[in-house]
């Protein structure tokens, strides 16, 4: 007697499936427990005027939190420092990794040396060197004014001022970050056949219309990759912030980032913490979403 | 939405998620047993140089004299983790018995319901006498009150204002240790030179979400010029006083005498001889000695004072007790908490902390120590002037008007009266809010 054919695929399929969710059910447990919870917890909470110390206090305020949000300067500022923050970072940061990348493919003398130097600081710890950075921006005895002063140019207030702090820390970002974006660069130059490089220069293209029509186009879905990745490295930026000025001076360097920080942790404002999370939430994902709709249009594979 | 782009959200937002930090803890909860005796635990942050060992020599000898009751100790690395650690047992419902706290926590703690007068101990049975009241510090006694006048605290690590300063500068230049606001700001004057690159002070102003030592320098001259940070309940340091002391850090800043920084920065620009002051409390005395590694001799006097005399600013916490303690855990804590203010205990731990007694019944057994170490009587005498902050619950976000009000108006140039103004209603709004 055979079996039904039909039903044995099903049964298999049945099978199948249930041997794969099985293997994922670890991280999926992971993921639930750690991430998606949280997270639908945090959109709830947002809703409330949350007492976390005792939660039978807590008052249900629906949308109050976030109407509280948008109508505060600080929110807005924060959302300016921010954005300011990203365009210091993520455009600059892409073009200046791009242009070391394509320097670091040529054989030029020491290259392994440069290359090492500007991977160094991607793989040290953020903590210990903005503290030494911190150094660096001292008005009274940090090395950059030295430089300056010996330069005949006026000192600056760096950290200290509230018109040069923020600059102070995308400086910091960028030497900081820049090598993680440096070697991505790299792999995907050195992921370009030569063959199609080779073509264009016997079409009798110049060393500027090779990068601009060959390179580029097929650079497109690492430079997406490295912008995602920027902006969301950019939007979520802390420790610097925490470290070298607290948000100060004058709020001049409080990102929406910190802004959640000091809501959540400092002032133990639960309610508005997690109304901001959600809407750091939202902005990130849109942005994210805005970048893929672009670049797929733009993106070329190989 | 594709596949793809589902995975670069989820990826963001698990990020996101990484940001935020998340704290835990693994509170043991306190126990009493049949045969009568009852285990407390003590949450603090005496974790650092020379508070570990005073802390644990001081318990153990509460242990051994107390048969009946055994203190543990649950240390934590700072008061940020103190705080974090205490906010997540409290949520958690697994409070210690008692714990170190600032006046600001205690009111958000009382807010909820997480901690209990002590009123009922303080002037029960087992409570104090009247004369040990009035022997303790006035400005510490009135720290122990949280508006609505109900006694949550009890005073524990306890410090206050100095001036440090480079005696060897003062002394070549023929200038004498300052005694009032107007002295100083002459003295620091006359040490800054910019070709020497030599000033009177470093401070730091703090940052709307934290105070610094210049933020408590600011209420510790609108204090010596007749101000306060609050009268009857409201938010008043936009008062005359509050901008005579404004102009007097405005003045310095603007020539030269004064400068801002962080982390610390009066006692790296004095370890460094940049600096020739540095006003920070008594518990900076062996970080800035340790600065200075004996390049010259620091002077320590009292805060200069004003036209209303000293003014300062209480500092370090005061214990509080959980209210999900039992009864018997409830009346073991308070007997460790008087035991430990006691002249002999307090005096004990001042000498061995550089902290000041609580007590003033302290002075005669800490007679010997004073002599060989004047600093600490300078200190202690001070405290007769040192108030606390207000213990208002929006106040942590209040104090952080007064930096953002001194950092509009030294870098900004802003008018002093109308950026006090603008600053005091804001500090009200947190105040209502917290309230």
């Amino acid at each position: 007697m055979s079996q039904n054919p039909s039903a044995q695929f099903v049964r298999r399929r049945m099978r199948e499936y249930f041997t794969a969710y099985l293997y994922l059910t670890p991280s999926g447990l992971v993921f639930l427990v750690f991430t998606l919870l949280p997270a639908l917890f945090v959109l709830y909470i947002s809703l409330f005027n949350w007492n976390f110390l005792n939660e039978s206090l807590s008052r249900w305020v629906g949308l109050g939190n976030y109407r509280d949000l948008v109508t505060s300067g600080q929110f807005w500022h924060s959302l300016l420092i921010t954005a300011y923050f990203l365009i210091g970072t993520v455009p600059v940061g892409v073009i200046l990794a791009l242009v070391i990348a394509m320097f670091l493919m040529d054989q030029v003398p020491g290259r392994a040396l440069v290359r090492l130097a500007v991977f160094a600081p991607y793989v040290t710890p953020v903590v210990a060197t903005s503290i030494i950075w911190l150094w660096i921006f001292n008005p009274e005895y940090g090395l950059l004014n030295a430089l300056l002063h010996l330069l005949h140019l006026p000192e600056l207030g760096w950290l200290q001022s509230p018109h040069w702090a923020l600059i102070g820390i995308i400086i910091f970002t960028l030497w900081h970050s820049l090598g993680f974006s440096v070697i991505i660069f790299l792999a995907g130059l050195s992921g370009i056949s030569t063959e199609l490089r080779e073509a264009s220069r016997i079409d009798g293209a110049t060393r500027l219309q090779e990068l601009r029509h060959v390179v580029w186009p097929l650079l497109s879905p690492i430079t997406l990759f490295v912008l995602v990745i920027s902006t969301i490295g950019a939007l979520q930026a802390f420790t610097q912030f925490y470290t070298m000025t607290a948000g100060g001076p004058l709020a001049s360097t409080t990102t929406t980032s910190y802004l959640l920080y000091t809501l959540a942790f400092i002032f133990y404002n639960t309610g508005h913490a997690a109304a901001l999370a959600v809407i750091l939430f939202l902005i990130i994902g849109g942005l994210t979403l805005v970048q893929m709709g672009v670049s797929r249009r733009r993106t070329f594979y190989q | 939405m594709n596949t793809k782009t589902v995975a670069v959200m989820a990826a963001a937002s698990l990020l996101t998620a990484g940001a935020a930090g998340c704290g835990g803890t693994q509170g043991s909860s306190a126990a009493s047993t049949s045969s009568g005796h009852v285990n407390i635990t003590f949450m603090e942050a005496m974790s650092s140089g020379t508070l570990a060992p005073a802390m644990e020599h001081l318990t153990s000898e509460f242990n051994r004299t107390h048969k009946n009751i055994t203190v543990t100790l649950e240390v934590q690395a700072s008061y940020s983790t103190l705080e974090a650690k205490e906010q997540a047992s409290i949520a958690a419902g697994n409070p210690p018995t008692i714990g170190q706290a600032y006046e600001d926590w205690a009111a958000t703690y009382a807010k909820s319901g997480a901690i209990v007068p002590l009123a009922s101990y303080v002037h029960g049975s087992n409570g104090v006498s009247s004369t040990y009241i009035s022997s303790m510090y006035k400005g510490v006694w009135k720290d122990q009150f949280l508006p609505g006048g109900k006694l949550y605290m009890w005073p524990f690590n306890k410090s206050d204002f100095v001036m440090y300063y480079n005696a060897n500068r003062l002394q070549q230049q023929h200038l004498a240790v300052p005694t009032t606001w107007t002295q100083f700001m002459s003295v620091t004057h006359s040490l800054t030179s910019s070709s020497h690159g030599t000033w009177g002070f470093s401070m730091d102003p703090g940052t709307s979400s934290s105070a610094a030592n210049g933020t408590y320098l600011y209420v510790a001259l609108l204090r010596a010029y007749g101000g306060n940070l609050m009268v009857n309940g409201r938010v008043a340091f936009a008062s005359q006083a509050g901008v005579r002391a404004m102009n007097v850090l405005k003045t310095m800043y603007d020539n030269g005498s004064m400068k801002l920084g962080t982390n610390y920065p009066g006692q790296t620009a004095l370890g460094a001889e940049h600096g020739a002051f540095d006003l920070s409390t008594i518990a900076s005395y062996y970080y800035n000695n340790e600065a200075i590694a004996g390049k010259f001799t620091m002077g320590v006097a009292a805060l200069p004072k004003g036209p209303a005399g000293e003014g300062n600013v209480l500092q370090g916490t005061n214990i509080v007790m959980f209210s999900k303690a039992t009864s018997a855990e409830r009346s073991a804590a308070w007997t460790f908490m008087k035991w430990l203010t006691e002249p002999q205990q307090t005096a004990y731990w001042a000498e061995h902390t550089g902290y000041l007694p609580v007590t003033t019944q302290a002075n005669p057994l800490m007679a010997t120590y004073f002599a060989s170490h004047p600093y600490q009587k300078i200190a202690a005498e001070s405290l007769q002037y040192a108030l606390p902050a207000p213990a208002e619950p929006g106040w942590t976000e209040g104090i952080g008007t007064i930096a953002t009000a001194i950092q509009e108006v030294l870098l900004q140039n802003k008018p002093v009266q109308q950026v006090l103004t603008q600053e005091q209603a804001a500090a009200q709004t947190y105040v209502n809010q917290g309230g």
